[in-house]
């Protein structure tokens, strides 16, 4: 029996249960938001760097292997499902199978695809680690002025005193 | 009402015991799972007090039960912000997806039955039916597929944030789920080949009289399998997603009042679901000594809930011992241990049963196999070291690439 | 119930769907930002599995969502937040030439809709269609061997791909 009308269902009480409770927090919660409120946080000062442009490109090696071992997978159940009908045929089969996707994920590991370490050719924090490494850390995301100006100048239309406080020395630090 | 006829299951008609028997199913797992995520907040709190020496809560209701209902209501009285360069659409919808997964992967967990000496069902209203909401034919894979969707919800969150610990914390989670889930569902397919089936109830009827998967599969699937599942709820010691001390909250930070409390249900119930798919795949399900004749699917709702709340604790029990991975350990025992582990494991166990089925010498079929199993791992040994040793030109890669955006980027003011 | 309204009821759903695919599918090419395109893909995949379950075909609709939603669209949505992270439209995502995109769209859909249909003519499917998946199994592992064998092979091809590419970028 296949019933995928009850988890439909269940599914659908379930965003009404979301729906419902965030109605209920319009009519409940207070709505005062100031724009210095609505500012991402960063621990009560003013936001001076936004999040790096680009990020490694191992996650997108990670990603891309699990799509092989996701399809892997998908092909496994139905052999482990029927195993006792396909006998060996089917086991020779996945072997093969299994075979070719090792193969590729120990070449990917063998080129540092899942290297997440300190670099093994150097010593930890050797000079030219540091180097590049600060490049691509901080490059992106060195101070910004245009962002603090702006961050500063949200922070002077906030009715609070504290806050208007806090942006004339924010204002004054560059 | 026709358009109730597409589901198979009521090809024979959907009559008002067949609605009743719906309505009855998708309240009750709705209903059962908020109450339970409700006490299991508060059971965390509680328990992890005892072995931190405190008390936990103590003031709401008796011993404090009623702190998680406390919580929940202050949480609707907050005001509800949404920072000014989220992306609105996605920031609202990011709850949703995160929420609703959670409330589907518990529709397919037999919670009941005596499949002990009965075959699992229970007789409502004069259908025969069993205790789990829905029971689709490849029900394992459902599981799978909703646990593949539910990182939807944390990734849209930390991206439509707007934020840099979002965002971090988000690239990190997606990154941590996706590589746990391959491990996942590779011990997993190991019960498959048990079974001979992806359907639950049929999983668990594989299991009755004791030859629970934990020891049938031989132990490695089912440890692989509570590994993966903690990293993949980011619970400790996975919890570099929201590691307090270096992403605020993680891909949450950013969100307030009742839709934090929406993602923080979410969380909870992964944790009460995931460990009811744990003890459907290697628990026995609701398996265990039937005491009475009369009722006897009674005992197998004791059963499932006493194995329920051991493997909560078990949770728990992580969250206070153990210390966070770094993130580099975190990626290295998944990918390089976890998933050759058991997909070497799950090819053992196929050559075993083949060479079962066809008569061949178990003893042998074990040697070629631990041999093929070595030469692999020695194969894997040498991938890492050269690995470790290339992993430098990926990373001046990554810093050329880093250089040409910034010289592509014209200098702003200074 | 008679077979016959029950071909209706799956006729209803499958029009629900199809439109619902159908804006989900326009609002993919029309909108400015990347990441909700992505979003209005998982749409539109979610369609295609919704109407695999209708068919009865249990295991590919479920392995439509794993594998597509759960996994390539991951993968997309990763390629767009490891390179810009910055919220917003893009003014980069329109092309000029419409027109082209417009014909070679409807060209795309002539070919399939007359595949389909050169195909399948009219048959119907019957009361119940479900397809096992053990009766999967044993179609992958003898009709389709060399398929399902190749399909390791370029997976293979692909990683060396992506592996050639980061180092290479």
């Amino acid at each position: 029996m296949g019933q995928y009308l009850p988890v439909f269902a269940l599914g659908v009480l379930a965003v009404v249960f979301c729906a419902l409770s965030l109605a209920a927090s319009r009519l409940l919660a207070p709505r005062r938001a100031t724009r210095a409120k609505n500012l991402p946080y960063e621990c009560g000062i003013v936001p001076g760097r936004s999040a790096p442009e680009r990020f490694p490109v191992r996650f997108f090696l990670v990603a891309m292997l699990f799509i092989v071992f996701d399809v892997e997978i998908v092909f496994l159940y139905p052999w482990a499902v029927a195993h006792g009908s396909l006998g060996l045929f089917g086991l020779v089969a996945i072997l093969i199978f299994s075979f070719a996707v090792f193969e590729s994920f120990v070449y990917l590991i063998g080129k540092g695809a899942l290297e997440w370490g300190p670099r093994g050719d150097e010593q930890p924090g050797g000079a030219q680690r540091r180097a590049t490494s600060a490049v691509v850390r901080l490059g992106p995301e060195r101070g910004e002025p245009g962002m603090i100006a702006e961050a500063a100048e949200n922070l002077s239309g906030a009715p609070s005193s504290a806050a208007t406080q806090e942006s004339s020395t924010s204002a004054g630090r560059p | 009402m026709s358009v109730f006829a597409l589901d198979p299951a009521y090809i024979g008609g959907f009559g008002l015991s067949e609605a009743l028997i719906l309505i009855i199913k998708v309240v009750g797992a709705f209903g059962l799972l908020l109450v339970a995520v409700m006490l299991m907040i508060w059971f965390e709190r509680k328990l992890v007090g005892d072995m931190q020496n405190r008390i936990g809560p103590a003031r709401a209701g008796p011993w404090g039960i009623l702190q998680t209902l406390a919580d929940g209501v202050k949480l609707f009285f907050k005001e509800d912000l949404r920072p000014a360069k989220s992306d609105r659409l996605v920031y609202r919808l990011a709850p949703y997806m995160s929420l609703v997964p959670a409330f589907l992967v518990f529709s397919v967990v037999p919670v009941g039955g005596n499949f002990t000496s009965g075959d699992g069902t229970v007789t409502w209203f004069g259908n025969s039916t069993f205790l789990q909401v829905a029971d689709p034919h490849v029900g394992i894979l459902l599981v799978l597929a909703l646990s593949s969707a539910a990182v939807y919800g944390i990734m849209l969150a930390g991206w439509s944030s707007g934020s840099k610990y979002s965002l971090l914390g988000s690239v990190r989670a997606s990154a941590q789920m996706i590589s746990y889930e391959a491990a996942l569902g590779l011990s997993l397919a190991a019960v498959l080949l048990q079974a001979g089936s992806l359907s639950t109830h049929e999983i668990v009827a594989a299991q009755g009289g004791w030859n629970w998967n934990l020891w049938v599969t031989g132990l490695v699937p089912a440890l692989v399998f509570v590994i993966a599942a903690t990293a993949e709820l980011n619970r400790p010691p996975f919890d570099l997603v929201e590691a307090e001390q270096e992403l605020v909250g993680g891909f949450h930070t950013e969100y307030s009042s009742i839709r934090f409390a929406l993602f923080f249900l979410a969380e909870f119930m992964n944790v009460i679901t995931m460990s009811a798919i744990i003890v459907t795949l290697f628990l026995g399900g609701p398996d265990g000594p039937v005491l009475t004749e009369r009722a006897s699917w009674i005992w197998g709702v004791v059963w499932f809930f006493v194995k329920l709340v051991a493997l909560l604790f078990m949770f728990v029990w992580f969250r206070a011992t153990l210390p966070r991975l770094r993130y580099d350990q975190l990626m290295d025992v998944g990918w390089k241990f976890l998933i050759p582990l058991s997909l070497g494991w799950l090819l053992l166990l196929g050559a075993l049963r083949v060479g079962r089925d066809r008569g061949w010498n178990t003893a042998a079929v074990v040697v070629v196999c631990v041999a093929a199993g070595a030469a692999a791992g020695v194969l894997l040994r040498l991938a890492v070291r050269s690995g470790r040793r290339e992993s430098g030109e990926l990373a001046d890669a990554e810093a050329d690439a880093g250089e040409a955006v910034n010289v592509g980027e014209p200098e702003k003011g200074s | 119930m008679s077979v016959f309204s029950l071909l209706v009821a799956q006729n209803v759903v499958f029009w629900v769907i199809a439109a619902l695919m159908v804006f989900a599918a326009l609002r993919l090419v029309t909108t400015r930002n990347v990441v909700h395109a992505a979003l209005y893909l998982v749409g539109v995949l979610g369609g295609v599995a919704a109407l695999f379950l209708l068919m009865g075909a249990e295991f590919v609709g479920i392995t439509q969502i794993l594998i597509y939603i759960g996994a390539v669209i991951i993968l997309f949505l990763f390629g767009i937040m490891l390179t810009r992270t910055r919220i917003g439209d893009e003014e980069k995502t329109d092309h000029r030439n419409r027109l082209g995109a417009i014909l070679a769209g409807l060209a795309v859909a002539g070919v399939t809709i007359y595949t389909v249909i050169a195909g399948f003519g009219d048959a119907e499917l019957g009361a119940d269609t479900r397809t096992t998946t053990a009766e999967v199994s044993d179609s992958i592992f003898s009709q389709y061997i060399i398929p399902f064998e190749a399909v390791s092979v370029l997976l293979l091809a692909a990683l060396i791909g992506a592996i050639v590419v980061a180092r290479r970028e």
